[in-house]
This record gives C-alpha cells, structure tokens and sequence, in this order.
C-alpha cells in the first residue's frame, strides 16, 4: 500500500531543479535515452459496502461514520469477504483477457501505521486473481500500442491521514479503511508520460465501461504508483527502477515522470548510479524527493492471512460473468466507425464515456442521418453537458427533439450555422417546444421556392455584369460571392443547394 | 536461524514498539525458545508432502454486497487512546 508519508524537500534537491535549465542547454543530451515505466494502478470499486465488512463507502461522508469493529480492526473480528469485489475482478479481468485464476488466496501485508489501525492489510501476495492480459492505447500519431498486463490482485484501502489541520497531531478518519480495491501491475512496455496519460485514460475508460469504478481521480477512486527507468536507446536491460508513490492526477503523473526521467539521465550522465528508491512527488515544486529511509526499507512479512479461506472460483462462474459483459469501449468504438459510419475522431469522442455513447444510439434510431446527429453531440449537446454537469440522458433534451433538430438541417429547412448559433440554445432554454417552432419563431426556415430565388438570382446577376463577364471568362470562384449576394438580400434564408445550382446555370448560359 | 539482538531491535522498528534492555533480553530468549521448537519439523521428512495452509477445508461463504453492521462515531471513538470528537488522533506522523 501507498504510504503518504510527506517530508520536507532537501535542499539540494531545490538546487538541482534550479540549475537544470542550465544543465540541459549546455551538457546533456537526454534523446539518447528512453524512458521505461511500469504501472500500478489503485482502483477503488463502486460496491455498495467494503471489502470484509458492511460498511458503507459513500465518498465525502462525516469522517469516521463509515466504520464497524471490522474496520477499526478490533480484536476478535472476522473479515468476510464481499462477493462483488471477486465480481468485479473477474470482470475486469476478462475485459483485458487475463487468464482468471481460480483459486484465490490472501495474504497479510504488515506494516505499521496510524491509519491502518489492524497493523497488516489483507490483500493477494502469491496468487493473485487474474494473471497476463494487456490494454491497448493510442499513442502519438494514432498508432495502437498493447500494454501487457502482468496481473491484478484484490486487496483493500487504507484509512486517511490528515497531517496538515493540527499543529502537533495528525488526525485519522477510517471511512476510507477497507475500501475494496483491485491493484493492476502493468508490465513495464510504457515509454513516456504520455503513453502514461493514454494507459490510465484507458483503464479509466474501460473501469466506467464495466461499471466497476467511477476511476474518478480526484476523488482518489484511481492512483497510481510509477516505475520509471532510463536507458540508452537500443540497450535492453532494464536500468535501476524507482518507485513514484501515490499519484492521483494524471497531471501530476506526466510531471513528475518528466522531472524523474531528467534526475535519472543526470545522474548517469554524471557518472552517478540511480539508487532504488521510494519516492515522493510534490506537486508544488514539481520534484521527487525519497520517501523513506533506508533503514525503513520496507519490509512487509507477508504471510497467508488465516481469517480467509481459499475462494474457489468455479468456470461456470467465469462464464456467467463472460455471458454477462457489458458493452467494452473498444467495440462501442469500433460499432460508431463501422455500423454507424462515423468518422474516427468523432467515433473517439463519442465512445468516451458510455453514457455519451448509448445516448448517440438512441438519437439515431430517431433520426435520418448519423453523421449530422454525431456532429450535433459532439459540437453541441455534450459540451452543454459537460459545462453543465449533467449526464446526456439528464440534459433537458430528448433524443426524440435532438432527432427532430437532425431533420431540420438535414432536409434544408434551416441553415447549419443558424440552427447551431440561434435555435441550439433557444431550445435548450425552452425545451417543451419544438426545434421547428423556434425556427420558426425566429425566421430561420429556409426558402427553397423556385419563384422566390429566381428573382433574387436574376437580380444579383443584373447587378454585376462586371463579375458576370470575369466568371465566364474562367474565374469560377467567384461562384462563392453571387452566393454571398443572394444569402445577404435573403437575409440567410435561401436554400444553399437549390441557390448554388440556380446560379451556376444561368452563369453558364 | 538465530534471533540476534540486532533482529529484536528491528523487529522493534517495524512494530513500532520500544523495549527496555531488560525486556529486550526476555524477548530475545522467547523467541530463540519458540524458534528452536518449530525447528524439530525441520526434522521430519516432508519430501512429497502438500503444504497444509488453512486447517480447515470448508468452502468459504461469501457475504453479499450490502450495507450492514456499522457503529456510530461516538462508539467507534470511545476506545480511542485520543480522539477530537470528529478524528481519531495520533502523534503527528509527518516530519
């Protein structure tokens, strides 16, 4: 488990970030190196209750509310494993095409703490639930990369240390103690914080797509604990790995990946050795500093936790959970590209978060066309949503009235840009009338009247026999202001197809 | 294997516990006596056998995923060597 102990920076850590600038321009060449980062992720699950007893895990709950003589670790009590959390896994699991072990065991990890009160966590040290598996993420220019996975394990959370509210005591709250998690141990295939950012939005991705966690970071439902090593580009061994503790922002990853990667390369460059080391970011000044000391090296006496029998999984279980998946991100993406038609960006953007996914489906068994109802979600709705902080399917619009605003542009009754501009937030404002009625409210319905746009064509030609004489002798562009002219005297209502047709014909004549 | 009065002393660190010279040397004779007679299994021949974890075969029951059995605050702070009525309090931990 993460250990939040926070120490002072050194000081020479503070002059070592200080004169780095000038360490890079003048000496060092860090593109010969690569940097090599592993993985663990701490996901808290969204079960009702904990991982050994009935406590609730409501977040932001009075502290020490959510407690019972389980998780206060009284003498005498009995840990009871909650059958949801071997769900999850398995289900996880799965997702990831991990081989699902089928007999669980769990283990004490010992250590001493004030917000572990039972002085041991109960988590799986020799046979861990799923073993192998991999995610695959986009890194840079589209390209997939497999992370390897190389197993995950169940364990549970720690209570809360509050060291900052009191002058000369650190103050506990066990709401968060026994707080079931899963531990996922990637294999080290990582090169950089970014690769870091896309395997964690990921994993973030699919965990809200299996309805296991909500992943949400700031709220410390997702950490996690980096690996980082540096070696000379084309070397194959591994360099000397230390460990970043604790990480609950993927911002806070990316910096301090970047600043550990530079204290590495400089440190060799020097002629130094990276020590293995347990580190601490601090987000205030960017800059890793060593967590514990050495004589404090960890030092956790694992040993079978005798409170816990064996659970035995059997295949059927597996099965019925296999049976039981529930849509995985990467096929919602690949349905949007394929049976829906969408372009990838828009795919990607859409199949982000299921809720915005499943809503898209919905729309479009209302609506004409998929392309113009993606690009309405994707423009409009859901960065109303999100400024607004509402789910899609909590927003004040229908798929049914989303449909209908579809068809509007779609069969050219209103001009793409002033359905966007003007009917987009009338209607948000007044949501029990129609998309057409504001349209029509506001004057915004096209007219695609043959008699009306003959006249206006016929006029704009009469107007500018100048242009009408350079477009017919090849300067074709100018197409773009006859159309110009017509919009300004419709005052926008002209139907741009029937207009643009009208006027190239009797251009050409 | 021998506990030496080095290992006590970080067994000491690990537990957090601090023994004076007089309980260290008991400790120290304790557990020598404990080591030496789980050490007689090393006298016995276990070549092939399984090594026996859990006592107790039973399949485990798992407990459905529900709210239950919890205390309130003024219960759960009432053991409480120290507590504010809100937190459980502890020596600042923290350097």
């Amino acid at each position: 488990m993460p250990r939040p102990v926070c120490r002072r920076l050194p000081c020479s850590t503070v002059f070592a970030f200080c004169i780095q600038p000038f360490t890079f321009f003048i000496l060092r060449d860090y593109s010969r190196y690569e940097t090599v980062i592993g993985l663990e992720i701490h996901l808290q699950l969204s079960t009702q209750s904990k991982a050994f007893c009935g406590d609730a895990i409501r977040f932001g709950a009075d502290p020490n509310t959510q407690v019972s003589p389980v998780s206060l670790g009284l003498p005498g009590v009995l840990p009871r494993l909650n059958e949801r959390q071997v769900e999850y896994a398995v289900r996880l699991g799965l997702a990831l095409g991990s081989e699902i072990n089928l007999c669980n065991t769990f283990d004490r990890k010992n250590y001493f703490y004030a917000d572990l009160p039972k002085g041991y966590q109960i988590t799986q040290d020799r046979s861990p639930i799923c073993i192998g598996g991999g995610l695959d993420i986009r890194v840079g220019d589209g390209e997939v990369k497999r992370v390897r996975i190389h197993h995950i394990h169940m364990e549970e959370d720690a209570g809360k240390s509050i060291h900052d509210a009191h002058d000369d005591h650190s103050l506990i709250d066990l709401n968060r103690a026994g707080t079931p998690l899963l531990e996922i141990v990637s294999e080290p295939d990582l090169r950089s914080a970014e690769e870091v950012d896309a395997y964690m939005s990921a994993m973030r991705r699919l965990a809200r797509y299996l309805e296991i966690s909500d992943g949400n970071m700031q709220e410390g439902s997702m950490r996690c604990d980096c690996n980082v090593s540096v070696r000379l580009k084309g070397e194959t061994r591994l360099g000397q790995r230390c460990e970043i503790k604790n990480l609950n922002s993927m911002r806070y990853a990316r910096r301090a990946i970047e600043f550990e990667t530079r204290r590495q390369i400089d440190l060799l460059e020097s002629g130094e050795r990276v020590a293995q080391q347990t580190l601490n970011f601090d987000p205030a000044t960017g800059a890793t500093s060593p967590l514990r000391d050495k004589e404090d090296a960890h030092d956790y006496r694992y040993f079978p936790e005798p409170d816990l029998l064996p659970v035995t999984l059997s295949a059927d279980y597996v099965q019925s959970i296999k049976a039981n998946m529930p849509a995985l991100p990467w096929e919602m993406y690949q349905e949007l590209v394929t049976t829906y038609g969408l372009a990838e960006n828009e795919a990607a953007i859409l199949s982000e978060e299921k809720a915005a996914a499943l809503f898209y489906k919905e729309l479009c068994r209302f609506s004409s066309n998929n392309k113009t109802a993606a690009n309405l979600l994707v423009q409009k709705y859901l960065p109303w949503c999100d400024e607004n902080n509402r789910q899609p399917d909590e927003g004040p619009l229908s798929p049914e009235q989303l449909a209908d605003f579809v068809r509007l542009i779609d069969e050219g009754k209103v001009a793409h840009a002033a359905a966007y501009q003007f009917i987009f937030p009338a209607l948000i404002d007044q949501p029990q009338k129609t998309p057409l009625s504001i349209a029509q409210e506001l004057n915004l319905i096209q007219n695609a009247d043959s008699d009306f746009l003959d006249r206006l064509t016929d006029e704009v030609i009469a107007d500018f026999p100048d242009k009408v004489t350079e477009y017919r002798s090849g300067k074709k562009g100018l197409l773009g202001f006859f159309m110009g002219e017509v919009m300004k005297r419709s005052k926008g209502k002209a139907e741009p197809k029937t207009t643009s047709g009208m006027l190239s014909k009797k251009l050409e004549a | 294997m021998v506990i030496t009065e080095n290992l006590v002393l970080k067994l000491e660190q690990l537990t957090r516990l601090e023994l004076s010279p007089e309980e260290r040397e008991h400790i120290l004779e304790d557990l020598n006596k404990i080591l030496g007679m789980v050490d007689q299994l090393n006298g016995l021949d276990t070549q092939g056998v399984e090594p026996l974890t859990y006592l107790n075969d039973e399949p485990i029951v798992l407990r459905p995923d529900e709210v239950q059995g919890e205390i309130d605050r003024e219960a759960a702070l009432s053991n409480a060597p120290d507590a504010d009525g809100v937190h459980f309090r502890t020596p600042k931990v923290i350097e």
